[in-house]
């Protein structure tokens, strides 16, 4: 999501350590040197990369070096830290304004100062009603206004408290005025002059329709690394800026490969071949590649394989409008008939682990205590005779009278088709279902397809994932009731009264020992509904080129190839002049 | 045959219409809404891009303004109208992904698309014309027998398969590192190099996806070169010019050969829209950036410019084949007329 991807230099790499995570702490390490390159491969193009409008993964990762924001968090606390502003803002007591100071020595990578007026346009930009960017904008949306105090410092207007303000607004990435506004379009539209797109200025719509076709594949930005090429389908070039501002400066990422080059290959066996050949430094395993395929001597020889968790979960989804899973003792006894164990097992090849609620399980907020629900068909069978489930005719199938009307036990578990993951979830349910007298079908749907169905509540059962913040969580989106109307994310329509005066509370909470206590109880409440099946959360597998030093799975997950370089005497390319 | 000409190329625009009009139906009646799409986070969106309801305001004016930008809140046959009418001015629109001109993508893929499939035509004829020959010459014998086998058995193999098979074992992997494992150009590749140099990067990464691309088309061709041959070698004058003592090697290769490559050169403008069509298969496990590639992804995103221009190409080269092979075929062959016999 937008949010997270705003610290993106942090967030995209993070993910939790496990196996070599706490190698060589305290050490006296060697000084990096810059030279060499990085060949990492990518599985398609991005989608463009324009920094507000682009709204893919793969253009996050690319962009985040290119473009930077106010605030960054640290890699190994998480901890938010100043990046192009000198200090964390100032915040009114009334927690309504925010002022940052900006830094008097970053520069844009064509060598012009970044100022206070960058920042604003960059806000402006993203305000602009017609700008492909409604993603972003639906996060600074609570942000009413925003002030030049002096050159260097901007102060913000926020709607309402709530405590990820600072993280948002520190999201900022902040553009060059000069390059995406070259003829000052934007200069004298107001925030306030934004909010209303029936009367936009002619200057701020022509800006919108500049900025969304103009500059689709040529970002800019302050970023160590700047923007050199991409050739379609086949690669995207990033070359270390020789004059970034933040060279040398104590607490501001370095950059030291010469190269960062993105290698479009969209087919993974021919992705690994290339990496055993040579032409890749680093790419994500399979599964099957990592069990399989990457055992040899040769390649142990060139290539270390790091694993970590990715902080996202699957779910079996139930609709708890369906008059089946409406009853939570249902809902519960379909979580004893998941073997979710097994399915870590066979499904997921023991990469990865079994998961009882939202909360990422490295978090503080996460809790502990609550036992996983088991596998246990007895318990199962006597939730649902509990809730009235016997089979009355002797057909083999359960049935209830609801409403007057006998109802059979059985229902379909829809998922998108292409992955392979949830299929096999949804045939092994289905399988444990049919020894107990529970008919499920399964149903494979093109993924916009799906996508409307769930979001229409078209469905019994179905299975998706979210992701999970490896910062501090705002469930709010996915669990209050409010959200189950007009297709918002809460698409199984859950509905506790007390779990939206939490999510309420929680958002208003500045004290973080306060939201940990509100989000243990929220996960109790979630853990007795059972809204949905909770599966899994996944692990990553990561070869990495062993000339690389610096390469470690941070301590709160994932790889970080920002910190990677390459002694001088094991550098591959040297530092060879572009040949673009 | 002036008025033959005018006659057919009055009959390819009512052909030329349908088959738009039906790709636009059924690329317009297939489930997926690409505002939504884009809003969901694109193609690749993890998870699913969900909203909060107060949020869901401002995506759905997106999705309005997307809509209205891209003139799909208008009426379908009024949507067509306008395509219909763009298209008599060249513009093909903008792609929904990135804004930028449809017609700039496909410039951009073409001559990687164009080169792959004219290597591979080239090939297919390289191929399958001897072993045609061969066939038919040697007919019924151990060798006729064992290229037809082969040549069925490449035509049997999935080009899934055997190109996986071939990026494995000979790309580099764990055995052989014959032929690169993808892509266009070496890692190092400069327009500096010299040509000779460039030309062998070039053909060094063409290779095998060209050899992938015509495996299959060598026992259709190589059939139809065969009967084609044992056809005219079993007609009178063969016999004549036999018994006349013309040595046989003259006999097959001016007077039945000659003959038997009619079929051949019709077979030929039949490729013809296979050049932009490009193969969807070939291009990922190659990970070669042509027009197959772009079509797939663009039907996937329901990127309905991309798509359109690419179904209206293609049609109109098929149309231009048919024509072209019906001219040819009467330029090779004395025995049709057009129109009034003359």
């Amino acid at each position: 999501m937008m949010a997270v991807r705003k610290l993106a230099l942090v967030a995209l790499l993070v993910t939790v350590a496990v196996g070599p995570a706490s190698r060589s702490f305290g050490q006296a390490q060697p000084t990096p040197v810059t030279g060499d390159w990085l060949l990492a491969h990518i599985l398609s193009d991005p989608e463009q990369l324009n920094p507000l409008t682009s709204n893919d993964a793969g253009a996050s990762a690319i962009l985040g070096y290119i473009v930077q924001t106010l605030l960054t968090r640290d890699p190994r606390t998480l901890e938010l830290k100043p990046l192009l502003a000198e200090a964390r803002p100032t915040i009114a007591a009334d927690k309504l304004t925010y002022t940052f100071k900006i830094r008097k020595d970053a520069h844009f990578q064509d060598g012009r100062k970044l100022t206070g007026e960058d920042v604003l346009f960059s806000v402006k930009a993203i305000k602009n009603p017609l700008v492909n960017a409604p993603f972003a904008r639906v996060y600074y949306e609570s942000v009413t206004d925003a002030q030049l105090v002096d050159e260097h410092t901007i102060r913000f207007s926020i709607k309402e408290p709530y405590f990820l303000n600072e993280t948002m607004l520190g999201g900022i990435e902040v553009l060059p005025r000069h390059y995406y506004d070259p003829q000052n379009l934007m200069k004298d539209v107001g925030i306030k002059d934004l909010a209303d797109p029936a009367k936009l200025s002619d200057n701020a719509k022509k800006f919108a329709e500049q900025f969304n076709k103009n500059y689709s594949r040529n970002p800019m930005g302050s970023g160590p690394y700047k923007f050199q090429a991409w050739k379609t389908g086949q690669e995207v070039e990033l070359v270390r800026d020789p004059k970034y501002w933040g060279i040398g400066k104590p607490g501001i990422d370095q950059a030291y490969f010469d190269r960062h080059r993105y290698r479009v290959i969209n087919n993974p066996d021919a992705a690994l071949t290339s990496l055993k050949s040579g032409s890749l430094d680093t790419m994500g395993l399979q599964p099957l590649q990592h069990m399989q395929q990457t055992g040899g001597d040769r390649f142990k020889k060139d290539f270390e394989k790091h694993e970590y968790f990715s902080p996202n979960y699957s779910y079996i989804g139930w609709n708890n409008d369906h008059p089946i899973f409406s009853d939570k003792r249902v809902r519960k006894a379909m979580t004893h008939l998941t073997d979710r164990k097994q399915m870590v097992k066979t499904i997921l090849f023991n990469l990865g682990q079994v998961v009882d609620g939202p909360i990422y399980f490295h978090r503080p907020e996460y809790d502990k205590s609550l036992a996983s629900i088991p596998y246990d068909p007895k318990k199962a069978l006597e939730l649902l005779a509990e809730a009235g489930w016997k089979d009355s005719d002797g057909d083999g199938i359960l049935d209830k009278t609801i409403d007057g009307k006998k109802v059979p036990f059985r229902f379909e578990i829809k998922f998108n088709s292409g992955n392979t993951t949830r299929k096999s979830v949804a045939l092994a349910l289905q399988d444990e279902l049919k020894k107990h007298g529970i008919g499920a079908t399964v149903r494979e749907l093109d993924w916009t397809v799906f996508l409307s169905e769930i979001k229409g509540r078209k469905y019994d059962a179905m299975i998706l994932g979210w992701a999970m913040s490896v910062t501090e969580p705002d469930a709010y989106q996915v669990w209050h009731s409010s959200q189950a109307a007009n297709k918002g994310s809460n698409h199984i329509a859950y509905k506790n009264p007390r779990v939206d005066k939490i999510l309420e509370e929680y958002r208003r909470e500045f004290d973080p020992k306060k939201r940990i206590e509100l989000y243990r109880e929220f996960q109790k409440i979630l853990h007795d509904d059972q809204p949905y099946t909770f599966l899994f959360t996944p692990k990553s597998i990561s070869a990495v080129s062993r000339r690389f030093r610096g390469v470690e799975v941070l301590p709160i997950g994932g790889l970080r190839p920002l910190d990677w370089w390459t002694p001088a005497g094991a550098q591959k390319y040297g530092s060879k002049p572009s040949n673009n | 045959m002036g008025s033959y000409l005018v006659q057919r190329f009055l009959l390819l625009i009512p052909t030329f219409v349908g088959v738009t009009l039906i790709s636009f139906l059924i690329m317009r009646l297939a489930p997926g809404d690409p505002a939504e799409l884009r809003a969901g986070g694109g193609l690749r969106g993890a998870g699913e891009g969900g909203l909060a309801t107060e949020k869901r305001g401002v995506v759905d004016t997106a999705i309005a303004q997307w809509r209205a930008q891209y003139g799909l809140d208008k009426p379908l046959p009024v949507q067509y109208a306008v395509w219909m009418k763009n298209l008599f001015t060249l513009n093909f629109g903008e792609s929904y992904k990135d804004n930028q001109p449809v017609v700039d993508k496909i410039r951009e893929r073409l001559p990687v698309t164009i080169k792959l499939n004219l290597l591979s035509i080239f090939l297919v004829y390289l191929v399958a014309i001897p072993l045609g020959i061969y066939s038919a010459t040697h007919s019924y014998s151990i060798g006729d027998q064992l290229t037809t086998l082969f040549a069925f058995v490449l035509f049997a193999l999935p080009v899934v398969w055997l190109g996986t098979m071939a990026i494995v074992f000979l790309c580099g992997g764990d055995f052989w590192f014959i032929f690169p494992p993808g892509g266009l150009s070496s890692i190092d590749y400069s327009p500096d190099w010299p040509l000779w140099q460039r030309l062998k990067d070039q053909a060094w990464h063409l290779f095998l996806p060209v050899l992938m691309l015509s495996y299959a088309g060598f026992a259709g061709l190589s059939r139809y070169m065969r009967s084609g041959m044992l056809e005219q070698l079993r007609q009178d004058f063969v016999q004549t010019a036999r018994s006349k003592g013309l040595p046989e090697g003259i006999v097959i290769y001016k007077h039945v050969l000659r003959n038997s490559l009619i079929p051949m050169v019709t077979i030929l403008a039949g490729l013809l829209p296979g050049l932009i069509g490009g193969s969807v298969i070939v291009e990922t496990i190659f990970s070669i950036p042509g027009l197959g590639q772009l079509g797939y992804e663009a039907v996937l995103a329901r990127d309905f410019p991309v798509v359109m221009a690419l179904f209206t190409v293609s049609a109109l080269l098929t149309l231009l084949g048919i024509l072209l092979s019906d001219l040819l075929l009467a330029m090779v062959d004395p025995r049709i007329a057009f129109g009034r016999r003359g």
